[in-house]
């Protein structure tokens, strides 16, 4: 795929259309407002959107996803250091030193190293996916079922793992999401499961709408908690102010390093923007001479975070095209707007279309480097998006939901399927259970029914066979290290306390 | 009214007049909706038993209940881990004492939202989209308490707009 000339100019062409354009910046506002919004994240953007991209070809559509979640986890900061109400999960642990800079009348500096970082981690994560991601579809070529299976294992095992406090909670909602996926009819032989009589079902629960439901309709039940409270800010501290060179020159350190932790951290699936900013914002100040001075306001505390979760973007597509593993939540939804368009994330998709990868990795640059703009613009207007009551939120995001699952297909149980979802997202939310692993059991059950039946059959009862694969066991090995490096390193750290 | 044997669990007394939300603490409720699914995957597992293959195809690889009673088997095992866990006094989980909801606000406000969403896709299928679009709006601004004249016809006004959007420049009908 590296030197397909022709797969290029064909990507070229089509990110050049209009339609195409318009859709790449619409992305971004659309993207930009909702992570500024707080309380909505790049998930619930990207779910949103998601409808409208069944009467879009597949390069315009995945733009606008694109879009969307690059801008939407940038448009977290904004908050974060306005009003220290993180828009996103990724801005939490921008919300120390940008608000504390921001309540100190810095705010416009504080804004501009958000957005600095933000487009620098977001690029540096784009040029390792356009390196990473062919190598590795070349080597996935290899998979088979078995490989298939403990790839797809290991994937829902992380997210279990990284996915709140407790794993017996996580794993209940992982194979939630993994049993949800076996109703409609058995691909493999035709038989009818839990379609309760009903044709609808016959082609399981639909993706979309329980995916919309998952994330927005569920928010939007827990938004409406919170429908009276009030966000007060000093709205004259919103002028962006860019750092200059040499600024940046004295922070190519944590500008690099946070860019190359981000990206590294979306590789690995579940780990998420959040837990790369955090990690590169420990780094940084492990790493500094005044390590004491983070958390006060300084502007390492928010180019750490905020180069890091942008970079996290480039890195999840990373698993998310080459092997069909999403790396985060907002993978899974862009995952399943692959399968809107009729195509197979994994290896095939570089062979079979080479210039839809090339369209996204040439637009997820232009993206970044359009955000510069749209960003500076749309800070201008942050402090009007802030102070939108979430009382006008809540009836807006339900019937954006309701109409848009609608439209998918004029179907009623579509939207049933999106309010069945959203309780269901709804009452575990509220019972401490996270969301993350229901929809990434989801969106792999599928790929994990059919790799496990086609491995236990090859395997013919045997139990080395099954496990007859080089690759597979060393994927099992990586998860075994993944799994048990907490409690070994928990007892390591409590050995060397006492 | 006061009973109660489950350690941690705090039975509090009801009152209509207004909700408690102390009563629902995270241990009861967890203990709760781990029985129900316990008893929804024994049911579906039960189910999964009739399961019949189509002809030809009936004899090809594994059954097809294969898969939805591992899961379910699964999922059963995880939620007895997660009983077990909100029993016992010590867990780490440490929301235990928590409730589910901070106050009765909060509880009636999310959970009339909740049933405004139930009413609006009812009264949409009964009665067509606009009516529903004209009072989803208002219903979830009566559902979460808010008085200001000026954000019901906002959220009018946003859902005129939304209308346009999918009618007129998506070519979407609404019925």
């Amino acid at each position: 795929m590296l030197a397909n000339t022709e797969a290029l100019f064909q990507a070229v062409t089509q990110l050049s259309q209009p339609i195409t354009l318009l859709l790449l910046v619409l992305g971004i506002v659309i993207g930009l407002i909702i992570g500024i919004l707080p309380g909505l994240g790049p998930p619930i953007a990207i779910a949103l959107a998601l409808p409208f991209t069944f009467y879009l070809d597949p390069v315009p559509s995945i733009i606008l996803l694109l879009g969307i979640y690059s801008a939407a986890i940038y448009g977290g900061s904004i908050s974060a250091i306005a009003v220290g109400i993180p828009g996103t999960g990724a801005a939490i642990a921008t919300v120390q030193d940008g608000h504390k800079m921001f309540s100190a009348g810095r705010g416009g500096e504080a804004l501009g190293f958000s957005l600095t970082g933000s487009i620098f981690g977001g690029l540096v994560s784009v040029v390792c996916l356009a390196f990473i991601a062919p190598l590795l579809a070349e080597f996935a070529v290899r998979f088979g079922p078995r490989e298939n299976l403990a790839i797809s294992v290991f994937g829902l095992m992380v997210v279990v793992r990284v996915a709140g406090q407790s794993l017996s909670k996580g794993l209940l909602m992982g194979a939630l999401g993994l049993f949800l996926t076996t109703w409609g009819l058995d691909e493999l032989n035709g038989t009818e499961r839990y379609t309760f009589g009903s044709y609808h079902l016959y082609e399981g629960l639909p993706l979309v709408p329980f995916l919309v439901g998952l994330f927005a309709m569920s928010e939007v039940f827990i938004s409406a908690e919170r429908a009276h409270h009030k966000i007060q800010f000093n709205q004259s501290s919103l002028k962006v102010k860019l750092p200059g060179w040499s600024t940046l020159m004295k922070m190519k350190d944590v500008l690099l390093r946070s860019s190359l932790i981000g990206t590294v951290i979306g590789i690995i699936p579940g780990e998420g923007a959040a837990v790369g900013a955090f990690f590169a914002y420990s780094e940084a100040k492990r790493r500094s001479k005044k390590p004491e001075a983070f958390g006060t306001g300084i502007p390492e505390g928010i180019v750490a975070p905020e180069t890091a979760n942008n970079a996290t973007v480039g890195g999840a597509l990373v698993p998310t095209l080459t092997l069909g593993v999403p790396g985060s939540p907002a993978a899974a939804v862009l995952l399943g707007a692959l399968i809107i368009q009729g195509l197979s994330p994994g290896t095939q998709l570089f062979v079979e279309h080479p210039d839809l990868m090339y369209a996204i990795f040439i637009g997820l640059f232009a993206i970044n480097i359009l955000m510069i703009f749209i960003g500076l613009v749309a800070i201008r207007f942050a402090a009007r998006l802030i102070m939108v009551p979430t009382s006008v939120i809540v009836p807006t995001v339900m019937l954006l939901s309701f109409v848009g699952v609608y439209s998918v297909s004029n179907s009623f149980f579509n939207v049933g399927v999106m309010l069945g979802a959203g309780i269901l997202g709804y009452v575990v939310r509220k019972l401490g259970y996270s969301i993350a692993p229901l929809s990434i059991g989801f969106v792999l059950g599928p790929i994990l029914e059919n790799s496990l039946r086609q491995s236990l059959t090859l395997a013919d009862g045997s139990v080395q066979e099954f496990f007859n694969t080089p690759i597979g066991l060393t994927i099992y090995a990586a998860l075994a290290l993944t799994i048990l490096w907490g409690p070994v390193s928990g007892r390591f750290k409590r050995r060397q306390i006492s | 009214m006061s009973c109660g044997t489950i350690p941690g669990v705090a039975i509090i007394p009801v009152s209509w007049s207004g909700l408690r939300t102390d009563m629902l603490t995270q241990r009861l409720s967890n203990i709760v909706f781990a029985l129900v699914i316990v008893a929804a995957a024994v049911w579906f597992a039960i189910e999964a038993q009739g399961f019949k293959a189509a002809g030809l195809l009936a004899s090809s690889g594994l059954p097809s209940k294969f898969f939805p009673q591992l899961t379910l088997g699964f999922i059963i095992l995880c939620a007895i881990v997660v009983i077990a866990l909100y029993g016992t006094k010590k867990y780490a989980g440490s929301d235990v004492a928590s409730t589910v909801y901070k106050n009765a606000t909060e509880a009636r406000q999310g959970l009339a939202v909740l049933a405004v969403a139930v009413a609006s896709y009812i009264i949409w299928s009964k009665f067509g989209f606009i009516i529903m679009a004209v009072l989803m709006g208002p219903l979830c601004l009566v559902a979460m308490g808010i008085r200001s004249p000026k954000i019901y016809i906002v959220v009018l006004l946003l859902t005129g707009f939304v209308y346009v959007v999918f009618t007129q420049l998506l070519n979407i009908r609404l019925v």
